[in-house]
């Protein structure tokens, strides 16, 4: 068993960052830190990305710069059991890109109905009335999980990304106070 | 492949496991633990909720049905430690009454044994692993026992905040016992208060398997094989004994581990399934099953949390994820006019980010970055958890869908009846009145679907074969060498966190197996 001290004492701590692929290569970084760099999608598409930027923004501001799409897309690349994801713990059977997938399909369908466009290209006064609606699902036609089910997954996917890392903690002020922390800040 | 036979073989290296390892490697038994997820160490035990995700379980899913689904994956453990590598280890007791609730109330059923055949076993428990506590001020609910081994914790401001309001309703509120360290215990170090013990506490501070009864079974010679699902317990050709168990290895190949007794610890929903996939032709209703019990009378504790809005900084990012205060002041099961079962009442604990979030699940956009800059510093919480009555309808049983080594997946079936739905109102409106009482700026209550915490039932116990699975000790009482530990063998519930109970009741199954063991190999 590994021998570990009090706060500060950092062990393990390289499985704290997420690793990204960059020309081919296995680069590790934050979430935030790949959409700045334009860091390719594994498995998202550009759209898929865009409404998911979009979804992330509505839900929790500055979850579209804290990387939300590069965070699910990276972690729906992983094994299932490897996945830090929310639906894991809303106990979705994998794989967890179906999720997702059916998601962003009825987001979509949901806007162009209700406001004749995809929800990424909406006004952010109408994404935010679709999500209200979404959140008590009173979106007609709905297809899929129900829309509160996907309020609360995505909500909860941005929550992680905007206040669940360090730089969350610190722009609330709260102290983190680690154990073994995270590496590169997550 | 085969394996050489060993005494026993334990699946699932969690709370119960563990305490029967420990018992019977130190008695000189050769002990194998399968578990299905990885052997976690605490250097791996990161401070993030984020990344305390790994510890949840990730093997084949339990699919949830009925009207209060379960939150398995929440609640659930995935590796060695179990659940108890990410609990919150508040360690109250279950009380007298919970032990005869059909004899005093005519609800559900009495347990085979009373309070006094389990209370050495808390107390012997509380001195092995560490408790920190005030046994005195609890006995103004119980009957008197040992002090535990260490004075309670430090109380903070998000705790201290509310004893004004339980005070002005009559409600006395005591220290919370909690499986932590208020000082260094045993060469483990004193609890440093950063409220990240959910994530699995790297430092030894708090009672985690790794750190107690598994790390002394792995010293008494108890072999862990990690990565290891267990798929079927085998029987001998007369289904009068089981020979062990078959299972997947870390390679995902085929393997049979035998053993003179086979221990069932993979919790609630693990067991039962099992149980039901080990059916053979002398067991057609599945292993144990001859009452057709087996996945029945699954149980949850129903959780009423009200927060609230003060108005000066509570640091309430300071303590731990276990309370500070508890209360058995409504434990009696008629404590609620029109509603029935034990509540017990907690406050005071370490909120994280998500925590916040959470707190209001409604909010988002603009108003959720306000609200979370607020609650940041001024938000905290009581919770009371409340007794669901045993239901032979809330049960696990087995699907057409496989998993990856073609077992099939078990489903969990559970709603609430209106005994529970009715007291669990209760406690929000009584939590209201206590947080204005407190002087709460705004308070308010989780609604929407009633909370699942805490998993139990499932191979319950008794003292009859037609109605219970296991005996008091978990000895199955069809097949002598099948054992069965941890919740699943409660046949109520209560109100209290079971934790405490599941290691005091391994405690003592594991003592039995081991005096009896002459008896269990012929």
């Amino acid at each position: 068993m590994a021998n570990i001290g009090r706060r500060g004492f950092v062990k393990g701590a390289t499985l704290g960052a997420l690793a990204f692929t960059v020309g081919g290569a296995e680069v590790i970084m934050a979430a935030g830190e790949a959409r700045a760099r334009g860091v390719p999608f594994r498995l998202l598409d550009a759209h898929q990305g865009e409404t998911l930027e979009a979804l992330g923004e509505t839900l929790v501001p500055q979850a579209r710069e804290a990387g939300i799409a590069h965070f699910i897309d990276q972690q729906l690349s992983v094994p299932p059991h490897e996945s830090l994801l929310q639906a894991r713990i809303f106990n979705f059977r994998p794989p967890f890109a179906e999720f997702y997938r059916t998601a962003i399909t009825a987001v979509d369908e949901g806007g162009r109905k209700l406001f004749g466009r995809d929800f990424a290209q909406l006004p952010a006064a109408d994404q935010r009335e679709f999500v209200d609606r979404m959140r008590q699902n009173k979106i007609e036609g709905w297809t899929g999980r129900p829309g509160a089910i996907v309020y609360a997954v995505l909500r909860a996917d941005a929550v992680d990304v905007v206040y669940g890392t360090m730089e969350g903690y610190e722009a609330l002020g709260i102290p983190y106070m680690p154990h073994i922390p995270p590496e590169k800040r997550w | 492949m085969a394996n050489e036979k060993v005494d026993v073989v334990v699946v699932g290296a969690g709370a119960s496991g563990s305490v029967y390892a420990s018992v019977l490697a130190k008695a000189g038994k050769k002990v194998v633990l399968l578990e299905a997820g990885p052997d976690w160490e605490l250097s791996d035990l990161i401070s993030s909720e984020i990344w305390g995700r790994r510890i949840k379980p990730a093997g084949a899913p339990i699919l949830l049905e009925g009207r209060n689904p379960m939150t398995y994956a929440a609640q659930g453990g995935w590796g060695v430690g179990g659940a108890a590598l990410h609990y919150y280890a508040n360690f109250p007791r279950l009380l007298p009454t919970d032990f005869r609730i059909k004899s005093e109330h005519n609800r559900a059923h009495d347990w085979p044994i009373s309070y006094d055949d389990v209370a050495p076993f808390y107390d012997k428990v509380a001195r092995e692993t560490g408790v920190s506590g005030d046994a005195k001020a609890e006995e103004r609910w119980r009957p008197a026992g040992e002090a535990y081994p260490m004075p309670p914790m430090k109380t903070f401001r998000n705790g201290n905040i509310w004893l004004k309001g339980f005070d002005a309703l009559g409600i006395p509120m005591v220290p919370a016992p909690v499986g932590m360290n208020s000082v260094e215990f045993n060469g483990r170090p004193a609890c440093l208060y950063d409220g990240w013990c959910h994530v699995g506490c790297p430092i030894g501070a708090l009672a985690n398997p790794q750190i107690t009864y598994l790390g002394e079974a792995r010293k008494a010679g108890a072999e862990v094989r990690a990565l290891s699902t267990v798929t079927r317990v085998l029987t001998n050709q007369a289904g009068t004994r089981v020979t062990g168990v078959e299972y997947y290895d870390a390679k995902q190949q085929k393997q049979t581990q035998e053993a003179s007794v086979v221990l069932l610890a993979a919790w609630s929903a693990q067991n039962p399934r099992l149980l039901l996939n080990s059916a053979t032709d002398k067991h057609p209703k599945g292993l144990g099953n001859a009452s057709g019990l087996v996945g029945r009378y699954m149980m949850s504790h129903h959780v009423a949390s009200t927060w609230a809005m003060f108005d000066e900084d509570i640091q309430n990012h300071m303590g731990t994820i276990a309370v500070q205060y508890m209360s058995y002041e409504h434990y009696p099961k008629t404590s609620h006019d029109g509603a029935f079962g034990s509540s017990f009442i907690t406050a005071g604990f370490a909120l994280k980010t998500t925590d916040l979030a959470m707190s209001r699940a409604d909010l988002f956009g603009p108003e959720l970055a306000d609200y979370m800059r607020r609650a940041a510093r001024n938000l905290a919480g009581i919770k009371t958890f409340g007794e669901e009555q045993a239901n032979i309808e809330n049960r696990v049983e087995l699907t057409s869908a496989k998993d990856e080594f073609g077992m099939p997946l078990g489903k969990l079936i559970h709603s609430y009846d209106q005994d529970a739905v009715a007291l669990w109102n209760a406690n929000l409106e009584e939590g209201l009145k206590v947080a204005k009482a407190a002087g709460a700026k705004e308070a308010w209550s989780s609604r929407g679907s009633i909370p699942t915490s805490h998993l139990m039932g499932g191979t319950i116990m008794g003292s009859s074969v037609a109605a219970s699975v296991v005996d008091s000790y978990g000895q199955s009482h069809e097949i002598p060498n099948l054992w069965v530990a941890g919740p699943s063998i409660f046949p109520t519930a209560g109100a209290s966190n079971p934790t405490f109970t599941i290691f005091a009741l391994s405690r003592r199954g594991a003592e039995r197996m081991a005096s009896q063991w002459a008896t269990l190999t012929n």
